[in-house]
């Protein structure tokens, strides 16, 4: 099957699943027993014909049946709805995602640069001190839970002074040139990158070893060896080419994660990403704004795995593409 | 070699162990997580906040504001010392921002505060003496049947966009924008007397009357709603009118609205908004106020909201200078402490502005109704007995440790409750004594009521055994540690309470519509000014009657056939504390109605909130009150357009 046609075809494959995405996403959020007025109905200030008028302009008086194909054929238009506190949730996402596209793509890019070589190298270099070093850095990554890892750097930027506290942009930067406003996002992105990297490392370092090492018992690596290839090539041009492919699909995953942001994270180094704003958005069951927010997600999770059969396609030609 | 591997593991896992411990100490210390392990180490902080508790603040009383003539253009002329112009004063806010920048849209703390930087009113309050006073009027006078209120606005009053600001503008406002129902109603309901709302009528281009149908004393404060731009609100409403589509009217000025078309009357207005950054907001250049030397106000060029949606990491960046002011709520109870040990080398001060308006209590559900879908009782008979009996209620009472919880869960930074108006309120009822924990008190009241302990459990006298259930919302950790120590304090009464954490939402939910609830740990914000804002909570017939609710017909009307005689004593005290103009005879009612609520302890009041602030020292003109406080970003700086930056020498 050629690459179009194959693109083709897991593009009309994903329609049915997106649709069923949406089905479930409406139910769980329709059956989680909470109430967006709930925060209205509490304050003594607002009257009964208040909450009745904000049950009618949010849609939630109306059938569940009826609420779903309305949000159904608003979304064929291209309209996500407006979410509960008046935006228009397509302008909502819009001006978070540049943002949140930002800080994935940082942080995937230095966890993939530091976390393949780290992984060959503890691999070839197996049960050696950097090995275990790497083998103790991983396991806090994995073991640190994230916010407590954007904490403990805060407080290092609060006593140095070096780096700023949270946020993406310092509030002279509308003032700045160019230059300046690029160097100043950058030095806002210093923390969040380090946090999500440090934990994103674990998973990848690890995984990039066990496979590579899986590979370098293989017989065609031995025979490699054998010929007398320089060890270099050995690795890097046969067995690493090999070992590759699994971390391919992880990489399919990770991609997914590109859009989907991390709400942790983000709140507590107040970056306006989107992961926050889904977070907020389910605490106040803002419906339309979750509805998006996971259809996105579902939206990335697809394309990252068609994405990652394409590469693996490419990486490794004994792939079919079926 | 797999010896090796475990010992490599079993370090990695001490050292992760003692990395999370470390960070946890700080973030223990940095917040209030509250628990019983912790209860040892609040006795040495407690030390240290109530020095701080003792010193209330209030600024000194800087006279009256002046009116000066610039050519055409009547003014008022600000009562601070004058300071000088420029700089960028940077506050932050906890949580996710604004919803909207429509003022009369706002329904949230945030969108409010926001708002009130860009729109003044009629009348402002006085935050020294709660008195009203003409803030965008020059005058107003009430007349003698108590049923017509004038209001004369000053001279030369411009918009934001130089068009001038009339009475047709206060008449939009009350005639159009909010009789209609435009944006939150709920300006609508507080206007209206008795379901009829009062009309409004131009006298002239600067005078405007309206006229209730019954003397309201309540009125003053409600007609404190921002005045509307008509020149550019009009066209959108008459519009939205036409098509029956008033609830259109949210959309307009939204967060996604562009800055530049806002137009606005008050000191501030919006000059950018970056969502889930920060709000910055440049002065109104025909802003009416003036300082001594008659320049105009305000003084800031610029004023920036951070907004954080993390209480740690808004302290840190008040450490780091990133910010100016640190507001109420900003502050809680276990980082008081901690933040007052910086003060010298943050250069910056704390003010003690007193209890918060804001209550925490106790209540037991007194509903003896029957739901009509199910025939059920909401309430089981056995238990509406027990909550019903008063006697118990006020063992309760005596049996809670609120010198405790102020101590342990508020580490000091909260004042002990006993009334139904906070002790912030000017119509708090200082006759009732607050009393301590009295558990010997406590059981004799208990046997008074027909209960009796046997052995380690309280028998009611048919001879069932006292437990109920005890919700609260989870995830707020002051709410839970309140909980607990209810339930061990209750335990020496004999009473089991089983505590169970809930989601607010379906907390909200029970307590208002379910009804299927036995005990519950709530909070509600008040007002220190006008205590029929609590009309809803204590008439009977209220919304948020919670602890006997009675549920609305379909139209939407609550009516009540099973009033307690004590109830329709406080509906009295409200009909006739609204109705009432002279102060006296208002405290009169008032302080009737706290009696009344401090005798049947329908609501079992814990403690409010004490308000902290932490202010920069480089800060001109902060003079804050314990009654001149509203939503932040403005808070304590009821005098945002005199506040300054001074110029470090």
């Amino acid at each position: 099957m050629s690459l179009p046609v194959y693109i083709f075809k897991r593009c009309l494959q994903a329609l049915p699943l997106l649709f069923i995405i949406s089905i479930m996403s409406f139910v769980m959020m329709r059956l989680a027993p909470i109430d967006p007025l709930a925060y209205l109905k509490a304050n003594p200030a607002i009257s009964q014909a208040t909450i009745k008028a904000e049950e009618e302009r949010l849609g939630i008086n109306k059938p569940p049946v009826v609420q779903y194909f309305l949000w159904l054929s608003n979304l064929l238009k291209g309209d996500l709805g407006i979410s509960t506190s008046g935006g228009s949730v397509n302008k909502l996402l819009l001006q978070r995602a540049g943002n949140t596209l930002l800080l994935g793509v940082a942080s995937v890019f230095f966890t993939w640069l530091i976390a393949i070589p780290a992984g060959v190298y503890a691999a070839v270099y197996r049960n050696t001190l950097i090995d275990r070093g790497f083998t103790i850095l991983t396991a806090i990554g994995m073991s640190m839970p994230t916010f407590l890892l954007a904490l403990i750097l805060l407080m290092l930027a609060t006593q140095t002074h070096i780096l700023p506290i949270g946020g993406l942009t310092s509030q002279d930067f509308f003032e700045k040139n160019l230059l300046g406003k690029g160097l100043d996002i950058l030095s806002h992105l210093i923390i969040p990158t380090t946090v999500l990297t440090v934990i994103g490392l674990a998973g990848v370092q690890r995984q990039m070893r066990a496979s590579l090492l899986d590979v370098l018992q293989l017989d065609y690596v031995r025979t490699a060896r054998a010929k007398g290839l320089p060890e270099s090539k050995v690795i890097y041009a046969h067995a690493v080419k090999t070992a590759i492919n699994p971390l391919i699909t992880l990489f399919g995953f990770e991609f997914a994660s590109l859009l989907s942001g991390a709400a942790l994270t983000e709140t507590v180094l107040a970056y306006p990403g989107l992961g926050r704003l889904t977070l907020e958005a389910v605490e106040t069951k803002d419906m339309n704004l979750v509805m998006a927010s996971l259809m996105l997600g579902g939206l990335m999770l697809i394309s990252g795995n068609l994405l990652a059969a394409i590469l693996l396609k490419f990486a490794d030609p004994r792939i079919a593409l079926e | 070699m797999n010896n090796r591997l475990n010992q490599i593991i079993f370090v990695v896992a001490l050292m992760t162990v003692a990395i999370n411990c470390c960070a946890c100490i700080s973030i223990e210390t940095a917040s209030s997580v509250e628990t019983n392990k912790s209860l040892s180490n609040a006795a040495t902080t407690q030390t240290k906040t109530a020095t701080l508790s003792d010193s209330l603040f209030k600024a000194a009383y800087p006279g009256d504001y002046k009116l000066v003539k610039l050519g055409e253009e009547e003014l008022w002329q600000d009562r601070g010392e004058a300071g000088n112009f420029g700089g960028v004063l940077t506050v932050s806010e906890f949580g996710s921002g604004p919803k909207t920048f429509n003022c009369w849209a706002a329904s949230d703390v945030e969108s409010g505060g926001i708002a009130s930087l860009m729109y003044e009113s009629l009348l402002g309050v006085d935050p020294w003496t709660a008195k009203f006073y003409p803030r965008l009027a020059k005058n107003f006078s009430i007349s003698a049947d108590h049923r017509d209120y004038t209001f004369t606005l000053r001279k030369g009053l411009r918009w934001s966009d130089g068009h001038p600001l009339t009475a047709d503008d206060v008449v939009y406002t009350f005639g159009t924008l909010i009789a209609k129902g435009f944006g939150n109603s709920s300006s609508r309901d507080v206007l209206s007397v008795y379901g009829h709302y009062p009309s409004v009528e131009k006298i002239d281009n600067l005078t405007i009357r309206f006229h209730t149908q019954v003397p309201f004393a309540p009125f003053l404060s409600a007609v404190g709603a921002a005045i509307a731009p008509k020149h550019i609100l009009e066209p959108i409403t008459s519009k939205l009118t036409a098509e029956n589509k008033v609830g259109e009217f949210n959309s307009f000025w939204d967060i996604n609205c562009k800055p530049e078309t806002l137009v606005v009357n008050g000191p501030f207005k919006l000059h950018r908004y970056l969502p889930g950054q920060r709000v910055e907001l440049v002065p109104n250049p025909y802003y009416s106020m003036v300082d001594k030397l008659n320049r105009r106000l305000p003084y800031l060029n610029k004023f920036v909201v951070l907004i954080v949606p993390d209480q740690n990491t808004q302290l840190l960046k008040f450490y780091a200078g990133d910010t100016d002011l640190l507001d109420i709520r900003a502050v809680r109870g276990g980082d008081a402490a901690l933040v007052k040990q910086r003060e010298k080398s943050g250069n910056f001060t704390m003010y003690n502005l007193g209890p918060d308006d804001g209550t925490i209590f106790f209540m037991l559900n007194l509903c003896r109704r029957k739901n009509p879908k199910t025939g059920k009782f909401y309430v089981d008979p056995i238990k509406q007995s027990w909550f019903n009996n008063r006697y118990l209620r006020q063992a309760i009472s005596h049996a809670v440790d609120r010198k405790r919880m102020v101590a342990n869960i508020m580490r000091g930074v909260g004042y002990e409750l006993f009334t139904s108006e906070s002790t912030a309120s000017v119509f708090f009822n200082n006759k009732l004594k607050p009393y301590p924990q009295d558990l010997g008190y406590a059981s004799q009241l208990l046997e008074k009521g027909g209960f009796k302990k046997q052995g380690d459990f309280l028998y009611d006298g048919q001879g069932n055994r006292v437990e109920f259930t005890l919700y609260t919302n989870a995830g707020n950790s002051v709410r839970d540690a309140i909980c607990v120590m209810i339930q061990n304090d209750l335990k020496t009464l004999g009473i089991k309470v089983n505590y169970q954490p809930i989601d607010f939402n379906i907390l909200v939910d029970k307590v208002s519509d379910s009804l299927e609830w036995d005990a519950v740990v709530m909070g509600l914000t008040g007002s220190r000014l006008e205590p029929y804002d609590g009309a809803n909570v204590w008439k009977s017939a209220g919304r948020l009657h919670m602890f006997d609710q009675r549920l609305p017909d379909s139209k939407g009307t609550i009516k009540v056939d099973d009033a307690r005689d004590w109830e329709k004593q406080i509906d009295s005290c409200f009909n006739q504390g609204a109705t009432t103009f002279d102060l006296p005879s208002r405290h009169k009612y008032f302080d009737l109605y706290q009696q009344i609520t401090y005798d049947e302890q329908p609501f079992i009041y814990l403690f409010s909130n004490l308000n902290i602030t932490a202010v920069r020292n480089t800060i001109g003109n902060y003079m804050p009150t314990p009654l001149g406080i509203g939503f932040v970003p403005r808070g304590s700086m009821h005098n945002v357009e005199e506040i300054f930056l001074k110029k470090t020498p």
